[in-house]
C-alpha cells in the first residue's frame, strides 16, 4: 500500500465513528493526533486502507469531575492536560507526565487516546494511569466495556482492543487531600525524548510522613508496564525517611526486569529504576512538606 | 485523490491531493509556501512548525486530510520582507540564524509562545517553549537573546501587532 493509496474518513459524531470502525472487509486504523500514526505511516509499518480519522471528533475531548472519579476524553491532548486546574489538584502524577511528552509540538497534537493505544512500554502516561488505577471504557456500535488498564495492555503494541472499538472514556479516581503523586523520567535528553526508564508514584500519607498506602509503576522495564508490588509493600510499613527509601531503592533494582536495546543495557536500567525511585521520592516529600 | 480546502496564511486554498499527504508536503509542493523545511520527517526536529488555529505543530506528521478547514499559519505568514514580524525583526538584529534551516520552524515556535505570554520569558521558559526545535549551527545562545528581545519589543509597542 501506497501513502498515495491511503484514504480518509472523518466522522463528524461518536456514533458515526462506530459505525465506521463496525464495517467489515477493509483494513482501517484510527488516528487521532498522529504522532504515532504518522510516523509509522511512513516507517512503512502502518498502512491501512482507510484512516478513520477522529482528531477534532470534540465530544470525546473534555475533563470532567464527579463525585471522587474524573472522566478524561480520549482525545484530550497533553497540552490540555498540563493547563487542566482540575487535574492539577487532583492527578498531580498524570499532569507530571504530560509534561514530560515530547516537546510544545508534541503535546499539542498527542492525545492521552493514541498514547493508550500505542501502548508502547516507555509510553509516559501508562505508569501514572497505573497508579491513578484508570479504568478504560471501550465502545463499539454494539457493546460497551469498563476494564482497568492493566488489562488492557498486553505487551509492546498489543491491546485487547477488538477490531471494532474504540476507547471512549478514561476514569481515574480523583486524589484525596491527604494523597500526592510524582512522575520521573529519564531519557536521552530533556525535551523530546523516548523514555529509558520512567516511574510514577502515588502516596497516602497521614501525619509526620507515615505512608497508609504506596503505588509505584514503572515504564520501558518490562514489556509491560509494571507495578513494583514488593516496594510499594515496604512503603505501607512505616515513616517515610531515609533508610526506607534507601532500601526500596535497592529492592526495585531487582524487582524490574529490563532488557537491553538500543536504548540502554539492562544493568543501566537497573540502575536507573533504583536512582529514579529514589529521587522521586525525596521530591515527593519535598513537595509534600511544600504544600 | 481528494479535494482539500485549509485557510493558509488567511487565504482560503483548495488544493487535489491524496489525504494522506503530509501537511508539509503541501504546502511546499501545492503551495508553494517553502518556509517550512522537511529535517527529519519525523516530529523530532521542529523544522516544518506551522501554527493550526494558533497552535504549533509538526507539519510532517499532520496528514492533509486532518488539517482540512483548518487555520494555518506558516512562517511566510508571520511576515514577508518588508513586513517582518518583530520576532523576524529580532532575529536579523540578533544574528540568530546561521544556515537558516531551522529558522522559519523556531521563528514559528516563538510565535506561538510569545503571543501566550505578556512578560519577558527566562532563559528556561524558552527553552521549554523551544525544546521541540533543534538548530545545529547557532548554539542557541543568540536564538534565546533574539526570542528575549522580541518579547520586550512586544510589551514596549503593542500595537506593532498587524
Ligand atoms: C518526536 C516525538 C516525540 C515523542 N515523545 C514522546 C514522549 O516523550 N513520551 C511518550 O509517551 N510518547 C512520545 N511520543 C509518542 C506520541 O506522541 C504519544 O504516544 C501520543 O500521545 C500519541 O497520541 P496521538 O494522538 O498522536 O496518537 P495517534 O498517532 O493518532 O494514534 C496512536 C495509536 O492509538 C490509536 N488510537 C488513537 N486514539 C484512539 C482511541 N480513542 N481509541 C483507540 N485507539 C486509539 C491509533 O489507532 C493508533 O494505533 C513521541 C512522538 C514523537 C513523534
Ligand atoms: S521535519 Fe518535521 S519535525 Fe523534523
Ligand atoms: S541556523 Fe542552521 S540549523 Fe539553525
Amino acid at each position: 500500500m501506497l501513502v498515495s493509496e491511503i484514504d480518509m474518513i472523518t466522522p463528524s459524531s461518536l456514533s458515526e465513528c462506530l459505525m465506521q470502525l463496525s464495517k467489515e472487509g477493509r483494513i482501517h486504523r484510527l488516528i487521532a493526533g498522529g504522532t504515532d500514526a504518522a510516523v509509522r505511516m511512513k516507517e512503512g509499518k502502518w498502512r491501512p486502507e482507510i484512516w478513520i480519522n477522529i482528531k477534532n471528533l470534540n465530544e470525546l475531548r473534555y475533563i470532567q469531575e464527579s463525585e471522587d472519579c474524573i472522566y478524561i476524553g480520549p482525545l484530550t491532548t497533553h497540552k490540555d492536560i498540563i493547563y487542566s486546574p482540575l487535574l492539577q489538584r487532583k492527578a498531580d502524577v498524570l499532569v507530571d507526565a504530560a509534561r514530560e511528552v515530547g516537546a510544545t509540538q508534541m503535546q499539542n497534537m498527542g492525545t492521552i487516546g493514541g498514547n493508550i493505544g500505542t501502548a508502547s512500554p516507555a509510553g509516559d502516561t501508562l505508569p501514572a494511569l497505573y497508579v491513578l488505577g484508570a479504568r478504560l471504557e471501550l465502545t463499539s456500535l454494539s457493546t460497551k466495556r469498563i476494564i482497568p488498564i492493566e488489562e488492557f495492555i498486553l505487551g509492546p503494541g498489543r491491546t485487547v482492543l477488538k477490531e471494532n472499538e474504540m476507547i471512549t472514556k478514561i476514569l481515574i479516581k480523583s486524589q484525596k487531600p491527604n494523597e500526592i503523586g510524582i512522575f520521573q523520567k529519564l531519557g536521552p535528553r530533556k525535551a523530546q525524548s523516548i523514555s529509558i526508564v520512567n516511574v510514577a508514584i502515588s502516596l497516602t500519607l497521614d501525619q509526620d510522613l507515615k505512608c497508609r498506602e504506596g503505588k509505584i509503576a514503572f515504564g520501558s522495564v518490562a514489556p509491560t508496564i509494571i507495578r513494583a508490588r514488593k516496594c510499594e509493600s515496604m512503603l505501607s510499613l512505616g515513616t517515610i525517611n531515609d533508610e526506607l527509601i534507601r532500601n526500596i531503592a535497592k529492592i526495585a533494582w531487582k524487582e524490574v526486569m529490563p532488557i537491553s536495546d538500543g536504548r540502554a543495557t539492562a544493568t543501566y536500567r537497573r540502575d536507573m529504576a533504583s536512582a529514579l525511585l529514589e529521587r522521586g521520592l525525596y521530591r515527593l516529600i519535598r513537595r509534600w512538606d511544600n504544600q | 485523490m481528494k479535494s482539500i480546502q485549509f485557510i493558509v496564511n488567511g487565504k482560503e486554498c483548495t488544493v487535489l491531493c491524496p489525504p494522506a499527504k503530509t501537511l508539509l508536503d503541501v504546502l511546499r509542493e501545492d503551495l508553494g509556501l517553502t518556509a517550512s523545511k522537511e529535517c527529519c520527517g519525523k516530529g523530532e526536529c521542529g523544522s516544518c512548525s506551522v501554527l493550526i488555529d494558533n497552535e504549533v505543530v509538526c507539519s510532517c506528521l499532520v496528514l492533509a486530510g486532518q488539517a482540512e478547514n483548518q487555520v494555518i499559519t506558516t512562517c511566510e505568514g508571520v511576515g514577508l520582507s518588508p513586513n517582518l514580524d518583530v520576532i523576524q525583526e529580532s532575529f536579523i538584529a540578533e544574528g540568530a540564524t546561521q544556515c537558516g534551516y531551522c529558522t522559519p520552524g523556531i521563528i514559528v515556535s516563538a510565535k506561538a509562545f510569545l503571543d501566550g505570554i505578556d512578560h519577558v520569558p527566562s532563559v528556561g521558559e524558552i527553552k521549554t517553549a523551544l525544546g521541540g526545535n533543534l538548530c545545529r549551527c547557532t548554539g542557541y545562545t543568540k536564538i534565546i537573546k533574539a526570542v528575549q528581545t522580541a518579547a520586550s519589543q512586544k510589551i514596549s509597542e503593542p500595537e506593532t501587532i498587524r
